[in-house]
């Protein structure tokens, strides 16, 4: 175990090269004449965007040849310095409040936004925790530790305030429990006090509401509430099927704020079309399902649960990302993982990404291919066997005896049908 | 570590996986909607706010006279704009704005100050002198388009005809209204790609070129036009007249040469401050308002019986001062009567008592059937708005009295217009034209788009008739009380006519229409004339001496311009002193101006003669119509 068995994925790391990349240009593209204007620079947030990539790269890089069970003894120590984060943010000085909240904290070369820590800090703990105790996992008090821990971190965060980070954290709490095992009745009794939650929510902060209406009609408040979203639409539909070409958005003139962060989609919607997007979100859906894989391939339990974490965040954020700037649901501020602009954002989840590699590469992924393959050839000869069974018995016993000989072929089929049960 | 416990892991973790994908799938879908479906909706809204346009306008069409003299054409103006968030010295942009165009700087300063708006019209129609000056100082943020002002060279000529665009360059009303599409063009757009906040974004400006308005040439001949508004101006101050309107046509076309009406106003200053008063100057009551025509109707009385075969030229008529009709007395002009005369007497002598014959024996259904022919209480469609028909009664409530009015140009009311082109029908051998003002329009390029051939709407008369009108006629004006229209040397046909004016539906003292319809020359008949002056104040009223003088100035001027040869020897004419005919009897004065050939009209009631127009001993000729004032 100790020891790496598989190769580096080359989809996996192809495609992230080639997002982060494709994500420093469209950074370019989008900030250029807001940082001309703002900062008489317009490679500004490009540079920032290369030195996040930078530092993301070397995480990627250290924790891919880190084995990742150091995550699972550090896991105490991991969730303590994110909540430490998450608290630090609302000491004066140290947190840096900007749009109205404290998300961000100071540090010498860039800002830190502690919920992009937090994020994974709950990932470790949620696959460390699981994976102790995943016979635990079925029964109520089992899972409560995980939601405990997942709602400490979204009360934390909401309070900077992050509605959009909350809800990712939230989603990914579900997700995380839904793949340890968790009942499905066990989701109904967090889920409705936390549907519950929403309305609450919403007369603490009544903007919220505001912003509610606002998605589902931009062109009552199109200079307030609905602005946003309606600027998104502009981009979006000047671009068409395939863009007005790179470089030649007109809604990156100031119209479309946050095009390099959170709205980065829109750009790329007007400069490429529908068809840029439709290639992007292919190369999400392929880093997603390598991913995946790479968590069912996974040797122990922690690996799985840890690469299913993973790959769940990066969905979660690319959906919720897509589906604001689209105006599918309430607008709230979240970066697209890779792309927007954000050095705290790329560098957590290139981190990730060298967390996915580590357990990929620690997978028996060559020695259990054979073995899969050499069982599915067993059960498909044993299958053809058990027809020539079931065909002598039927010659064999009298018609009318029914019960034996369809009994007979069942438990042939039931003793070598799934491979895992060999395991 | 293979278990059962990881094999529901990887069973979720694939149902994890098949619900992205479905959701991936889902965002494909409303992107779709978002940037194909809602594309074109949305990429016009977006280009609104990418976008500063401001219009070129089109450059508006020259209006030529048949000649190619131009009545109407643009000069260069500028519009002043200014962008509150392109200016860097508010104080110095309000400052020098204020000084060059007469502007309130404290106010100025305000407006340019409020950055709420991207763009301020400061002022139009500058002229480009002072708008050189103004771009001399290099002020950020102040920009100039250039805009066409309409420039009219004859100014006060032509005003009702040309009529006049609103400050946008629009036509409002006469061909300026009429032919607005063919004029106007269409406008092109300068656009210029900002940023938010209105900054330019240095990829230039893109312009998409305006296209010129067509240019037309009208029928009008700017010189023939200059006779007539002379006319109409010294008739109105001559005899101090209301109104005093003048129509050239040319009766082979229809083509309307000249149409003058006074007073007038300066086109290219209308009063556009007082709506009645610019509504009124502007109205072309030639076209639009409607008076009795009097005795210059009696041509088209003549004109039916003779050609409906209910008349010759030598049937006689008894005119004893007046006529019994369905036992009202109507009485002619000349209340002792005209005695007997043939028809060709009659028509000279005026005599309404051989009108209202003709009519009688015309009956109503066949004088009806001719007067529409003649296209009365119908428009005329000549290319001009708020045409109007003109007044017949209805023919079933047409009394045998009515008839008889009719007749002779009373109870039934005329445009000038309709007026000249059923007498142009009638003199040019009998074919009705339709009038018109325009004939070609071309586009910038010198491309033809429209052609006017002139149209014949229909025979009215035959041949025959015609020239027989024009032998009566002619008669009017060499002998009878068409004198003053004559030109020594050219034969010239006409008609007078003195109409009373209605006010509220009774007559109004003392106030008449004083017209002379006439063409020329006779033998060939090219332009026909006809002359109102409305209400003339004084006892000198009669067509005859208000009307028919100007309309014979007009004919000399138009001959000599076209260089018309005199078609009969000039005979200078027999001049002598204007006898004393003052104290004297009206028999008495009669018969001495019959000795001296003279025809005359009279003014008031009585037996006596108190004045004399020429005054005794005043130059005169054989021939010559003078006024004697009775009492």
């Amino acid at each position: 175990m100790k020891r790496s068995h598989g190769k580096i994925d080359v989809v996996l790391l192809s495609v992230v090269i080639g997002l982060v990349g494709f994500g420093v240009l469209m950074v370019y593209s989008a900030s250029m004449y807001n940082a001309q204007v703002n900062y008489n620079n317009q490679y500004y947030f490009m540079f920032k965007q290369l030195v996040g990539a930078a530092f993301g790269f070397a995480a990627m890089i250290g924790l891919m040849f880190l084995d990742y069970h150091v995550l699972y003894k550090l896991r105490y120590i991991i969730l303590g310095v994110s909540v430490v984060l998450l608290v630090l943010v609302f000491i004066p000085g140290v947190g840096v409040e900007n749009y109205g909240a404290r998300r961000w904290i100071n540090l010498p070369f860039f800002t830190l936004q502690a919920s992009e820590v937090a994020k994974f800090g709950f990932i470790i703990f949620a696959a460390s925790y699981m994976a102790k105790y995943h016979k635990k996992m079925t029964t109520f008090r089992g899972i409560l530790p995980v939601v405990a821990v997942g709602l400490g971190i979204c009360v934390l965060i909401i309070l900077e305030p992050n509605m959009s980070i909350t809800i990712c954290v939230g989603l990914l709490m579900f997700l995380m429990l839904f793949m340890g095992g968790a009942r499905i009745k066990h989701f109904f009794i967090i889920g409705i006090p936390a549907l519950a939650a929403v309305p609450i929510l919403i007369l603490i902060e009544p903007y919220r509401l505001n912003r509610l209406m606002a998605f589902l009609n931009p062109w009552a408040s199109p200079l307030e509430e609905g602005y946003q979203l309606i600027q998104s639409f502009y981009s979006l539909g000047s671009g068409g099927l395939f863009g007005l070409g790179l470089f030649k958005s007109r809604q990156k003139y100031l119209f479309l704020p946050f095009s390099e962060s959170d709205f980065i989609l829109s750009i790329i919607g007007e400069e490429l079309g529908l068809f840029g997007c439709i290639l992007l979100m292919g190369a999400y859906i392929l880093l997603i399902a390598r991913a995946v894989r790479i968590a069912q391939r996974a040797t122990d339990r922690f690996g799985c649960y840890l690469a299913g974490g993973i790959a769940g965040i990066i969905a979660i954020q690319v959906l919720v990302n897509i589906a604001v700037v689209t105006g599918s649901i309430p607008p709230t501020g979240l970066p697209l993982p890779f792309i927007s602009a954000g050095s705290s954002s790329l560098i957590v989840f290139l981190g990730s990404i060298g967390i996915l590699m580590s357990v990929a590469r620690r997978s028996h992924k060559s020695v259990e291919c054979l073995a899969a393959q050499h069982e599915r050839r067993r059960s498909h000869r044993d299958r053809r066997i058990g027809k020539k069974v079931q065909n002598v018995v039927s010659k064999a016993v009298t018609p009318g005896g029914g019960a034996g000989q369809v009994a007979a072929p069942a438990q042939v089929f039931d003793a070598v049908a799934p491979e895992e049960n060999t395991g | 570590m293979k278990s059962n416990g990881l094999t529901l892991t990887r069973k979720r973790l694939l149902a994890i996986l098949t619900i992205i994908c479905f959701l991936f799938c889902a965002l494909g879908v409303r992107l779709f909607v978002v940037q194909i479906l809602n594309g074109k909706d949305l990429r016009g809204k977006a280009a609104e706010q990418w976008y500063r346009d401001l219009p070129l306008e089109a450059k508006r069409g020259i209006i030529y006279d048949a000649t190619g003299q131009v009545l109407a054409d643009n000069y260069d103006v500028y519009s002043v704009y200014v962008r509150p968030n392109a200016v860097k010295d508010t104080g110095a942009v309000a400052a020098v704005l204020g000084d060059k165009l007469g502007l309130d700087p404290v106010k100025l300063q305000e407006k340019i100050g409020s950055k709420r708006v991207s763009e301020i019209t400061i002022l139009r129609g500058v002229d480009s002198a002072t708008a050189e000056s103004i771009r001399a100082f290099d002020l950020d943020g102040v920009y100039f388009t250039a805009d066409a002002k309409r420039n009219y060279p004859y100014g006060n000529s032509m005003s009702q005809i040309l009529g006049f665009t609103n400050i946008d360059n629009v036509g409002q009303n006469g061909l300026e209204g009429y032919y607005d599409k063919y004029l106007s063009g269409v406008d092109g757009y300068a656009y210029t790609a900002t940023d938010i906040k209105g900054n330019e974004t240095g990829e230039g400006i893109k312009y998409v070129p305006s296209i010129p308005g067509c240019n037309m040439t009208l029928t009008i001949d700017a010189q023939i036009q200059s006779f007539a508004e002379n006319a109409v101006k010294d008739a109105c101050a001559e005899w101090g007249a209301k109104n005093a309107y003048m129509i050239v046509m040319d009766v082979r076309t229809g083509g309307i040469a000249a149409m003058a009406g006074a007073p007038s106003y300066d086109n290219n200053d209308p009063p556009r401050d007082d709506i009645h008063l610019l509504n009124a100057l502007s109205k072309n009551k030639m076209i639009v308002d409607v008076y009795e025509p009097g005795s210059t109707f009696k041509i088209f009385t003549t004109a039916a019986a003779l050609e409906s075969g209910n008349a010759k030229t030598d049937d006689r008529f008894f005119c004893p001062g007046y006529r019994l009709v369905d036992g009202q007395r109507i009485k002619c002009w000349r209340t002792i009567g005209h005695g007997s005369q043939d028809l060709g007497e009659g028509v000279m002598n005026s005599c309404n008592c051989v009108f209202m014959d003709l009519a009688q024996r015309l009956g109503v259904g066949t004088f009806y059937d001719y007067l529409e022919t003649f296209g009365f209480g119908q428009k005329t469609n000549i290319d001009f708005f708020g045409e109007s028909k003109g007044l017949l009664m209805k023919e079933e409530s047409v009394k045998t009295v009515d008839l008889a009015r009719i007749g002779f140009g009373q109870a039934v009311a005329v445009t000038p217009l309709q007026l000249i082109t059923g007498v142009s029908a009638i003199v040019n051998g009998g074919t009705l034209y339709e009038p018109y003002f325009v004939q070609s329009v071309d586009d910038y390029s010198g491309k033809n788009v429209y052609t006017r051939e002139p149209k014949a709407v229909r025979r009215v008369i035959g041949e025959a008739t015609s020239q027989t009108m024009r032998g009566l006629l002619e008669n009017v004006v060499s002998s009878g009380g068409g004198k003053k229209a004559g030109v020594p040397g050219y034969r010239i046909g006409g008609k007078t006519g003195t109409a009373q004016k209605y006010e509220n539906g009774a007559i109004a003292q003392g106030k008449y229409i004083s017209s002379f319809i006439g063409f020329a020359p006779v033998e060939d008949p090219r332009y026909a004339v006809l002359m109102i002056v409305d209400e003339p104040s004084g006892y000198v009223y009669y067509g005859s001496l208000t009307a028919a003088p100007y309309a014979g100035r007009v004919f000399e001027r138009i001959f000599s311009y076209i260089g018309l040869q005199p078609s009969q020897s000039v005979e200078k004419p027999e001049t002598f002193a204007m006898p004393d005919l003052v104290g004297k009897s009206v028999d008495e004065a009669v018969a001495i101006l019959k000795q001296h050939k003279l025809t005359f009209e009279t003014a008031g009631e009585g037996g006596t003669v108190t004045a004399t127009l020429p005054a005794p001993g005043g130059e005169t000729f054989a021939g010559d119509v003078v006024l004697l004032r009775l009492q």
